[in-house]
């Protein structure tokens, strides 16, 4: 079982009538209300907590990609990366992901990746994604019926520019490259490769044809994501693809404390403020051509079974930040409480789900950087070394094989 | 409607009506199907009506990748269906296409007629953004009276996807550049009302092809064919039969 270290850098200021005044979190956020130096202050205390899990024990240090919105305020992954690559020692530094579609010409990801490799001693791993709509399709404005297409080629050219030796050419309907010939070659001879999607068939397809670790990231709670979760183990069975649990990466946001009740009064502030000001235009989730019909059909089905365990009266006030702490605990949305409560969650949501990878949010909203410590050093000290005997029979392919040996010539130095 | 092959695919047309053949080019939201002011026009003329690629139940538009590929396929079906020059009009994205047939196949354009068209894009007045733009504010541009809206038929799931390969993100491919090669008489046809795309957007197109003549029709929005039939038609017969 592995545990990596995650948040969405979201925007700590806005407004308190930010959600009544229906403005979109996302493309047109009106920027008059973003102060550089709040934003600078917010990157150097993430920067700060990833370095912190480091020396925590933490297995991986996540970062993504996401543009022009408050939501969370990382345009660039690998910029936060290089930062993390350079100032920690042991973790994995988790690039979940680059946006393959929006670098032109996409070798700009193998050659960054690549030097963040070099950087970190062979850290990395690669994550690639299509990129939320509100991403790809508007702020970056791919046509949604090219995106797929774009990202496999890109797929493509990424991983051939990693593997060949030689300068080759690549011809493809986006990118003509007479001379690819990538200066630095990476440390690790095959990255591990995660994709994270949101239920389409095509990623699954995708994940299962080649080996790579499937995400499931969302902020919906586990009913949510239950069903879909559950499909996509019985559909990687019906493909006779590898079931095992470490191919499986899953978001959760995490409030740990030392009582439940210094959990409620530490983080229920910044959870509402989440959810409350995690509001999108909802034109803007759902661009024509983004998901094929076969991918929004079953999406539709997974989330018809889905409600039937969560009201709608729930899920709407769950989205709108007006449900009480608990209840965002008892619906699955955040794991609350002591180490001994977080713990027994963890492990039942793991086991149910089948995960191997946790990618664990904990830091979330507004949260102040002493909570945020607070949860880091308690979910890394008295959860994380609990839960790891979960599937230690299986072998995790989908990690850096030499984070052991990194690790431990770390840790002589340190004696040393 | 019938489906006829074209190439290795299928496309679904309408076509009515005997005598000198009008292509009509839909546009970004579906087929108008069997709609009065085609069959009005196909009384004294054939109508060729095909549905776009990726649309309906025509075939996916997975290999046309560009406007250029668009317009080859036009011209496929004007050399098999017909065999020669026709008369094209398109409507918004269909304008757009049909602008650009123009520009590339002189030989098969007789002549032009532009109807609420795509194809350019004025920084000085930026078009509203038609995948985004709200129900209310949607139905508002489109139509002078939103009582007309019944008229016209919703479309499918797969006709935006389709349309977003040349209205996404900004519906402009390079048209104006090429305008000047558009040889055909023209006639470009507004409602005044279109708060899709403004007239001003109707002027420059027809300031862009030499002897190109601009009319508006009142108490129409988006769709004049259908808001104002009676003066569309004849604006459409009168230029058509005068040459």
């Amino acid at each position: 079982m592995k545990f990596h270290w995650f948040a969405e850098a979201s925007y700590p200021d806005l407004p308190a009538d930010f959600r009544e005044a229906k403005i979109s979190s996302w493309v047109d956020t009106p920027k008059r209300l973003a102060d550089p130096h709040v934003v600078g202050e917010m990157c150097r205390m993430f920067i700060r907590l990833m370095q912190q899990a480091d020396r925590d024990g933490y297995d991986g240090l996540a970062v993504n990609e996401h543009h022009q919105t408050p939501f969370a305020v990382t345009p660039s992954p690998n910029l936060l990366a290089a930062a993390l690559a350079h100032t920690t020692e042991r973790a994995a530094i988790l690039i979940i992901g680059d946006s393959l579609a929006l670098y032109n010409p996409p070798t700009r990801v193998a050659e960054e990746m690549a030097w963040i490799d070099c950087l970190s001693q062979g850290r990395v791993i690669a994550g690639f994604v299509f990129g939320t709509p509100m991403d790809s399709v508007f702020a970056y404005g791919i046509p949604p019926v090219e995106l797929r297409e774009r990202f496999e080629e890109a797929r493509l050219l990424i991983l051939k520019s990693w593997a060949e030796q030689e300068p080759f050419a690549f011809n493809g309907r986006f990118n003509k490259l007479r001379y690819v010939n990538l200066w630095p070659k990476p440390i690790q001879p095959k990255f591990p490769i995660w994709v994270p999607g949101s239920g389409s068939v095509e990623t699954w397809d995708l994940t299962i044809d080649n080996d790579y670790c499937y995400g499931h990231l969302s902020f919906s709670g586990l009913h949510a994501a239950k069903p879909m979760v559950d499909a996509y183990w019985e559909y990687v069975a019906r493909r006779g693809g590898d079931p095992n649990p470490h191919r499986m990466a899953f978001t959760q946001i995490l409030c740990v404390a030392n009582t439940d009740a210094e959990a409620e009064a530490t983080y229920s502030e910044a959870v509402k403020y989440f959810y409350r000001n995690r509001y999108v235009n909802p034109a803007f989730e759902g661009p024509p051509g983004y998901r094929s019909t076969k991918s929004v059909q079953a999406i539709m089905g997974h989330r018809k079974i889905a409600e039937s365990s969560v009201s709608a009266e729930d899920r709407a006030k769950a989205a709108a930040g007006e449900l009480d702490f608990w209840e965002y605990d008892r619906l699955g949305y955040i794991i609350a409480g002591s180490p001994e409560r977080v713990r027994q969650r963890v492990r039942e949501l793991c086991v149910d789900l089948r995960i191997g990878q946790l990618i664990a949010c904990l830091h979330v909203g507004n949260l102040s950087e002493e909570a945020g410590a607070m949860n880091t050093r308690l979910f890394g000290h008295e959860v994380m070394p609990h839960l790891r005997d979960l599937w230690i029979e299986h072998e995790d392919r989908w990690t850096p094989q030499g984070l052991a040996e990194i690790a431990a010539k770390a840790a002589r130095g340190a004696a040393a | 409607m019938t489906a006829r092959a074209l190439g290795a695919g299928s496309v679904l047309v309408w076509d009515a009506g005997k005598g000198r053949p009008l292509l009509f080019l839909h546009g970004y939201d579906t087929h108008p199907g069997e709609a009065g002011f085609l069959t009005r026009l196909a009384q004294n003329r054939r109508v060729i009506a095909p549905e776009h690629p990726g649309y309906g139940e025509s075939s996916a538009a997975g290999p046309l990748h560009d406007i250029v590929d668009q317009v080859l396929h036009c011209r496929l079906m004007v050399e098999q269906w017909v065999g020669g020059p026709v008369d094209v009009m398109g409507h918004c994205l269909g304008g757009m296409i049909a602008a650009e047939f123009a520009a590339l196949c002189p030989h098969l354009t007789r002549r032009l007629v532009l109807v609420d068209s795509y194809g350019l894009w004025l920084d000085d007045m930026p078009l509203p953004d038609p995948f985004v733009i709200r129900p209310a504010d949607l139905l508002a541009a489109k139509f002078a009276d939103p009582a007309a809206a019944a008229k016209v038929p919703a479309p499918v799931m797969g006709n935006h996807a389709a349309a977003t390969r040349f209205l996404w993100p900004i519906p402009e491919r390079g048209l104006s550049r090429r305008l000047p090669f558009v040889q055909a008489p023209t006639l470009v046809l507004h409602g005044a009302q279109d708060g899709l795309i403004p007239v001003a957007y109707a002027e420059a197109l027809a300031g862009g092809i030499a002897g190109a003549r601009c009319s508006v029709l009142s108490g129409a929005g988006h769709f004049p064919m259908i808001e104002a039939e009676d003066a569309f038609v004849a604006a459409v017969e009168g230029f058509l039969d005068a040459g």
